[in-house]
């Protein structure tokens, strides 16, 4: 028996169709249970970075500081 | 309506080739990647790529199991202990290292045989589970070819069971994983040359043994 006839012979130990259906399902379901979770990914994308924390604190300024006579502008407009 | 906007709708896609893709068996094996697509599958599966897990684990699980069923006593240990060394090795991707004289696969292969060794390291080896048959035959495969094949894996496995566990792995990691015997001897802690006598002597007796167990037209004895 030559060393390729013993290898082909290895490949009748390769697993079934319904084994290898089992390992899929374990290995897949486990690693989805314990993948990051939905919640987790959502609170990283509050996370605190220095550049976007300015960022959001100066646009919420601007707004502030534009939005106040707008509004006191349209207000007087429609009870005039 | 809707009839009439569907051919407008899939015109690239045929009718064979979508055929193709929903009948394709997801847990199906795969066409043997490039190391250095497999390399490149490894970053990207670091960096989170879920397809890039998904496509490893395809690539590596066939070989795993088919390593660690000659180096076990059955077909459930065999997929107990796959299912454990895919997820350690899935899980421990980071700790990995690439290395001019291993492939990834001797990596895989060697994180199988550790987690074969712990499972077993206390379980006396029972009798040797050969009669099993495939759950699922293949569609479209041939009864006397599949019965050839069911005789000669039984024959395989008897063989392997009378070899001493030692000369099991490293036959089972030749032809199992497909293993060179630098990487065999990465895998199980001994020098290439040893490994090199071990595989010869071992290759022997396997052989020798198989062809006593088998007739010449296939059959076992």
């Amino acid at each position: 028996m030559t060393d390729d006839e013993l290898g082909v012979m290895w490949t009748t130990l390769e697993p079934t169709a319904g084994q290898r259906r089992r390992i899929d399902a374990r290995v897949f379901a486990w690693l989805d249970a314990h993948d990051t979770p939905l919640a987790a990914e959502w609170l990283g994308l509050f996370t605190a970075t220095p550049v976007s924390a300015v960022g959001l604190v100066s646009a919420s300024a601007v707004s502030v500081v534009v939005a106040t006579p707008v509004l006191w502008l349209a207000r007087a407009l429609v009870f005039v | 309506m809707i009839a009439a906007a569907l051919p407008s709708l899939v015109p690239a896609c045929p009718l064979p080739s979508l055929f193709a893709v929903l009948s394709r068996d997801p847990g199906g094996g795969a066409e043997p990647l490039a190391e250095e697509a497999i390399l490149r599958l490894v970053e990207e599966a670091r960096s989170g790529d879920a397809e890039a897990r998904r496509t490893l684990y395809v690539q590596h699980v066939d070989r795993v199991f088919r390593t660690v069923r000659g180096m076990l006593r059955s077909d459930a240990d065999a997929e107990d202990v796959t299912q454990d060394a895919m997820l350690a090795v899935l899980t421990s991707l980071h700790r990995y290292t690439p290395r001019r004289d291993a492939r990834f696969a001797a990596w895989v292969t060697t994180i199988a045989v550790h987690t074969a060794r712990r499972r077993f390291r206390r379980r006396r080896p029972e009798l040797t589970a050969t009669g099993e048959l495939p759950d699922t035959p293949d569609d479209g495969a041939d009864p006397a070819d599949a019965l050839d094949r069911a005789r000669q894996r039984a024959a395989l496995l008897v063989a392997l069971g009378e070899l001493p566990e030692r000369e099991r792995e490293i036959v089972s990691l030749r032809y199992g994983a497909e293993l060179n015997a630098t990487e065999i001897g990465m895998a199980v802690g001994i020098e290439p040359a040893t490994v090199r006598k071990m595989l010869e002597r071992a290759r022997t007796r396997l052989a020798d043994r198989i062809e006593a167990l088998l007739t010449p037209q296939g059959e076992l004895l």
